[in-house]
């Protein structure tokens, strides 16, 4: 490090921010040599344009809506189509853009869920421990001891089919991933000396909890929410696919798949197209996380 | 060694009483009348009367908790509307079919992901290790149900290789059942040619089921042993001479192996979750196709009674899972 | 069997980083012949440890060695092949390492990993591995050379049953399995115990002598250095500044360097020159007792239901103004000591008087207000620094906690802290990680002093720090509460600090005061068996003794 120089004018913002602004140029260095992070980066930003701008762009906007046209039903992938059309003849590409838009609302929604549920139990859980902590695990664990897919196939099937309940059921499943997550960081950030620093000038807990748990449990949540993006994608697809979630003709890609698949296999890309929309946006989002931890997090970079 | 055991089983059934209350609390949870669904849209007032008694729905929650209890202790599930039979009978006919398609995609994702795993670690950032990471992160993303259509229209339809769907064809006689495990009957009754069949049908099915395990075994795995091959006691092996194939393969993996031991455990609850999916593509009669024609003809006690299977299932793997762990290291034993 | 043992000549290596190129080694320039015991002294970074390392292959992966050459045995090893290796790795050059704790596979018995090891060698010499029973034997027997009790069952136990001797006694015995005719020792007292290392230091000396052993020992103890080594190098920033006999170096030190880092080691046989600036004449106002613990217990519950004493019915008094020592080894209960009187820890029973005030009963704000008073200082600077946060947020934290400064007066005296513990006002900007460890430090003491407080206790502040900074925080120390009328607490394990700046000292071992009165009499005349065998192992590992030891008959 340059020997500082002792200055009697104030600093710019430059000046001031040095540290701070290096460190993110170092951040966005290394996020930028690894290909893997970069093609992640890009297949999400592809993902939020079409969920974003999505009635723009596709070809057939009123085809989502439930306008049909049977003299053009199931036919191949064509310069009109380029992604070919569905048993209603509506144009399967503009479903599928149509499509991001709903996998992203399920996506927040449940990662977002999930971790306003899941990380203020886990600090807490953490840092109290005693009784507390024991009931807010057992909890935690008892949800995890049943595979997330079973447990909210279980919940769908009580509230009935549907994407608010399907949304719904896989909120309820979500939060206890971050519990352990965070119990976990907080009860080795709690070990550090610079919290019991913090109590020996007489900081009170929620001050603690706030300014040094919080933000040295973020990483960790920051990567598993980018990654938990793709996978409550996935699950919402796989309950649509069941038949469970949101309800054809609604344009999900789930439950396109899930009509898709009556239509096997001499009509295959009807379903091949949805499903690669799903692949590459949770493959997306896995990347990006992946990336994320591999700059957030390089003690585990090989993780 | 026996206490650690002891331990470990009575918590099983503290968690396996938890999960009995979780789906009573699901049940119960449901808006509306569980007697009226039960009955059905066309139900008349008297239809869901008689219901509501027969099934105890007239009584308090804690009651009918104390009831739901009780009839589970003596194994009474219930009974499925559709078939009227009970619960318990059908899960376990069809538990088995489950369990050898979990059982042989689990296997798979061992037997490749562990040395893949090495591999990678070992040739870190070579061609290898990128090839497997891709491939790892790649694993996880693919949607199940997706990938097995994509598998039956490439193998089954287009090659012709292997059988699209089901577990033996209607045609052929089952083995005697004994396992329940049709690869396993059949060897037993001699019958190469039915192991043959039934081996072919389960390949497509157990290698969509393993896929996304087989990743996470690999990430694991590999990134334990870079962090073990990294660690000081492996340094001082290398500078007291050993050699380098007994340090991968026996110094660093046994280390290694506890964390991916772990996930492994993690991955099997996943998997019995996941076969809700590819055995709905694969029609693949087991408890997953069951709960998921269950749960579309609001049929609701048996995919409560499957949810309780699954969840056991899990739990003993998990049990299993901590009594390895505690065989392999010597600082839980001695804990 | 004429040449040289080792011959390393103008090797130097570069380390790739994200930055460039980094010159770890520097024209290094070393032979050690046979029967020799050199040592080679330098601290954190020296690249002492990258040295010793190269010899046996086993250097950091992106190393790229520049120019030059290291000879074992007339063969050149800079470039060997993996394959050679296993012939001189473990059998002909082989290693102790630091760190006990980490450098032995925990999911392994001890004789299991003892016993691959000569496998191994056999192996390697192409003999063909013997029996597994006549490996245990000559396992049984290396531990038995070590000074280890009862071989047979040690044999059978995992490493997480031994104690830290324990553990660096297998390691050595490891070492010694192959017959090696060169042996590299790193670090192998520093994380032990004092009067453990002097025991493993003394099991050193005599293998030496028994076996006959050519021996490379590095550390950055030059005590430690003393006691096995008849030659010695120094190395600083990836160069050896100089060397020759142990004993001239440390009698007439040539280099500057070197000078400074014998002047910056506390000495335990000298009686501080601090005496006279002691009692902070006149400035302090009330002259009598600050601070009080009256029957202090801590016991500790394990999850098995066992009981454990880690304190047990400690009485002490601190005067206003004086520095009070706390001395004792791991386990003696100094450091819960220490967080019970701040009332980090909550005693079992007992009571603690602060300022003529019984604090044990307080809670909740009364406690929090009281903390202004009384400040911690801790061992590592490295983690008592939130990470996330800069140093300006740091320093102002009590103040935004226990004030209601404004924001600007918090900045203003943020400034005023940073001057007080002689770092730049910029600094306030930066965050903890680009800091040096002694920068660190004295930003854990600026926090501590923000909200002027009667008592500082300090927590072994010294021991994460290299010599030369120590000497220069300790200095630091002495000087701030001239001036600012402090009281310290100070706990450490290092007799020889705590002769240098404690006026009255307590010695504590498995959670009692085993003796207690003012520093210079306890040094002196040390009257418990404890004392007497502490002060020895430090002597031992102390520059003075040695000097006159090994300038004798050479």
């Amino acid at each position: 490090m340059t020997t500082p120089v002792e200055l009697s004018r104030p600093l710019t913002f430059r000046e001031r921010h040095e540290s701070k602004i290096r460190q993110w140029r170092l951040y966005a260095h290394m996020f930028g040599k690894s290909f893997s992070s970069m093609l992640g980066l890009g297949l999400v930003v592809i993902f939020l344009l079409l969920a974003a701008f999505g009635p723009w762009l596709a070809p057939y906007p009123e085809d989502t809506v439930g306008a049909f046209n049977m003299a053009n039903k199931l036919m191949g992938p064509s310069a009109a189509h380029w992604f070919g059309t569905d048993e209603m003849g509506s144009d399967i590409l503009s479903r599928v853009i149509i499509g991001a838009r709903t996998s992203l609302w399920i996506g927040l929604i449940i990662t977002g869920v999930g971790a306003i549920i899941g990380v203020p139990l886990g600090i807490i859980a953490g840092y109290r421990g005693g009784w507390v902590r024991a009931v807010i695990m057992r909890i935690t664990e008892l949800f995890l001891a049943v595979p997330g897919l079973a447990l909210a196939l279980a919940i769908v099937a009580a509230l009935g089919p549907g994407i608010t309940n399907c949304v719904l059921a896989l909120s309820l499943v979500w939060w206890p991933g971050y519990v352990r997550l965070v119990e976990a960081k907080t009860l080795s950030v709690k070990e550090e000396l610079f919290v019991e620093s913090a109590r020996s000038i007489g900081a009170k807990t929620p001050w603690i909890l706030w300014h040094h748990i919080l933000p040295n449990c973020m990483s960790p949540i920051i990567v598993k929410m980018s990654m938990d993006m793709g996978m409550a994608i996935l699950s919402a697809a796989s309950l649509g696919f069941i038949g469970l979630g949101a309800q054809p003709p609604a344009p999900e890609w789930g439950a396109m798949i899930s009509v898709a698949r009556t239509y096997m296999p001499d009509w295959w890309w009807y379903s091949l197209f949805p499903g690669a929309a799903i692949f590459l946006t949770v493959l997306g989002f896995n990347l990006l996380g992946d990336g994320l931890r591999d700059i957030l997090d390089p003690r585990s970079r090989d993780r | 060694m026996l206490a650690f055991a002891f331990r470990k089983v009575l918590t099983l059934v503290g968690t396996m009483i938890g999960i009995a209350a979780l789906t009573f609390v699901i049940t119960n949870v449901a808006p509306g009348d569980p007697a009226r669904l039960v009955a059905g849209p066309n139900a008349t007032e008297d239809m869901v009367t008689t219901i509501r008694t027969e099934y105890g729905l007239d009584k308090s929650l804690p009651e009918q908790f104390v009831v739901y209890m009780s009839d589970l202790v003596t194994g009474d599930l219930g009974q499925s509307i559709v078939t009227t039979r009970p619960v318990l009978e059908e899960v376990l006919r069809y538990a088995p079919a489950t369990l050898e398609l979990v059982f042989v995609a689990m296997a798979l994702g061992i037997i490749v992901g562990v040395p893949m795993g090495m591999l990678s670690a070992v040739y870190k950032d070579g061609p290898i290790d990128h090839a497997t990471r891709i491939f790892s992160i790649s694993g996880v993303a693919l949607p199940a149900f997706w990938f097995g259509i994509i598998l039956q229209l490439t193998f089954a339809v287009d090659l012709g290789w292997l059988p699209v769907s089901g577990r033996l064809p209607l045609v052929t006689r089952p083995p005697e059942t004994v396992t329940g495990l049709l690869l396993v009957d059949s060897l037993l009754a001699g019958r190469l040619d039915t192991f043959w069949t039934s081996l072919r049908h389960i390949i497509l099915p157990a290698i969509v089921l393993s896929f996304p395990c087989l990743a996470s075994i690999l990430r694991v795995n590999r990134a334990e042993m870079i962090e073990v091959l990294q660690s000081d006691y492996i340094v001082a092996a290398r500078a007291h001479g050993i050699a380098s194939f007994r340090i991968v393969a026996i110094y660093a993996l046994k280390n290694a192996l506890l964390p991916t031991l772990a996930m492994i455990g993690l991955r099997f609850g996943w998997m019995l979750g996941s076969t809700v999916l590819v055995e709905t593509v694969f029609d693949w009669p087991g408890i997953g196709l069951y709960a998921v024609s269950s749960a579309l003809s609001s049929d609701f006690k048996p995919v409560i009674g499957v949810t309780l299977v699954i969840g056991f299932f899990f739990i003993v793997a998990n049990t299993l899972v901590d009594l390895a762990y505690a065989w392999i290291d010597p600082r839980l034993r001695s804990a | 069997m004429t040449g040289p043992l080792l011959d390393i000549q103008n090797y130097r290596l570069d380390i790739g980083t994200f930055d460039g190129p980094v010159h770890v080694l520097k024209d290094i320039n070393l032979t050690v012949n046979r029967g020799d015991t050199l040592g080679i002294v330098g601290e954190s970074g020296s690249g002492k440890t990258v040295l010793v390392r190269s010899v046996l292959g086993i250097g950091p992966k992106a190393s790229k060695v520049v120019e030059g050459t290291i000879a074992f045995d007339g063969q050149d090893i800079t470039a060997l092949p993996e394959k050679d290796w296993t012939k001189i790795r473990g059998i002909r050059i082989s290693m102790i390492f630091q760190d006990p704790m980490t450098y032995l596979n925990p999911l392994f018995t001890v004789g299991q990993q003892i016993s691959d090891v000569i496998a191994a060698h056999e192996k390697a010499s192409g003999y063909g591995v013997s029996l597994k029973v006549t490996r245990r034997a000559r396992t049984e027997e290396l531990l038995d050379q070590v000074g280890l009790p009862n071989p047979a069952m040690l044999f059978d136990q995992y490493p997480h049953q031994l104690s830290g001797g324990m553990r660096q006694r297998v390691l050595i015995a490891m070492a010694l399995s192959g017959k090696p005719d060169l042996l590299i020792a790193d670090e192998p007292t520093t994380a032990l115990d004092v009067t453990v290392q002097a025991q493993v230091l003394d099991l050193i000396n005599s293998l030496v002598e028994k076996l006959n052993l050519t021996v490379i020992m590095i550390s950055h103890d030059i005590g430690a250095i003393a006691t096995i080594a008849k030659r010695c190098a120094v190395m600083y920033k990836g160069e050896i500044v100089e060397q020759g006999l142990t004993a001239d170096i440390l009698s007439a030190p040539k280099h500057e360097y070197t000078r400074r880092l014998l002047a910056a080691v506390p000495d335990i046989d000298t009686a501080a020159a601090k005496v006279a600036a002691e009692p902070a004449v006149g400035a302090s106002p009330k002259p009598g007792v600050l601070l009080e613990a009256i029957g202090l217990r801590k016991v500790y519950r394990s999850q098995s239901g066992t009981e454990v004493t880690a304190v047990d019915s400690i009485n002490l008094s601190v005067a206003t103004g004086e520095i009070f020592g706390v001395v004792g080894e791991s386990g003696s209960g100094k450091s819960t000591l220490a967080r019970m009187l701040l009332r980090l820890i909550e005693p079992t029973s007992g009571d603690i008087i602060f300022d003529g005030k019984n604090i044990s009963g307080l809670t909740g704000e009364p406690l929090r207000l009281m903390r202004r008073h009384m400040q911690f200082v801790f061992q590592n600077p490295h983690s008592a620094l939130n990470g996330r946060h800069t140093i300006g947020d740091a320093i102002g934290e009590p103040l935004r906690i226990q004030t209601n400064m404004s924001r600007r007066d918090i900045e203003a005296r943020v400034e005023a802290l940073l001057d007080i513990v002689q770092l730049p006002k910029m600094f306030k900007y930066r965050y903890p990680h680009e800091l040096s460890g002694g920068q660190k430090q004295r930003i854990c003491i600026a926090r501590a002093i923000a909200l002027n407080p009667h008592l500082l206790i300090l927590d072994e502040p010294t021991s994460a720090l290299d010599i030369s900074v120590q000497a220069q925080v300790l200095d630091f120390l002495q000087e701030l509460r001239a001036e600012l009328d402090l009281t310290y607490v100070f706990i450490s394990h290092n007799l020889a600090v705590i002769r240098q700046i404690c006026d009255r000292t307590i010695v504590m071992k498995r959670g009692v005061i085993v003796e207690q009165g003012e520093t210079e009499r306890l040094f002196l005349s040390p009257q418990h068996e404890y004392t007497k065998a502490l002060i020895e192992s430090g002597r031992k590992t102390s520059r003075a003794a040695n000097l006159s030891a090994s300038a004798g008959p050479q």
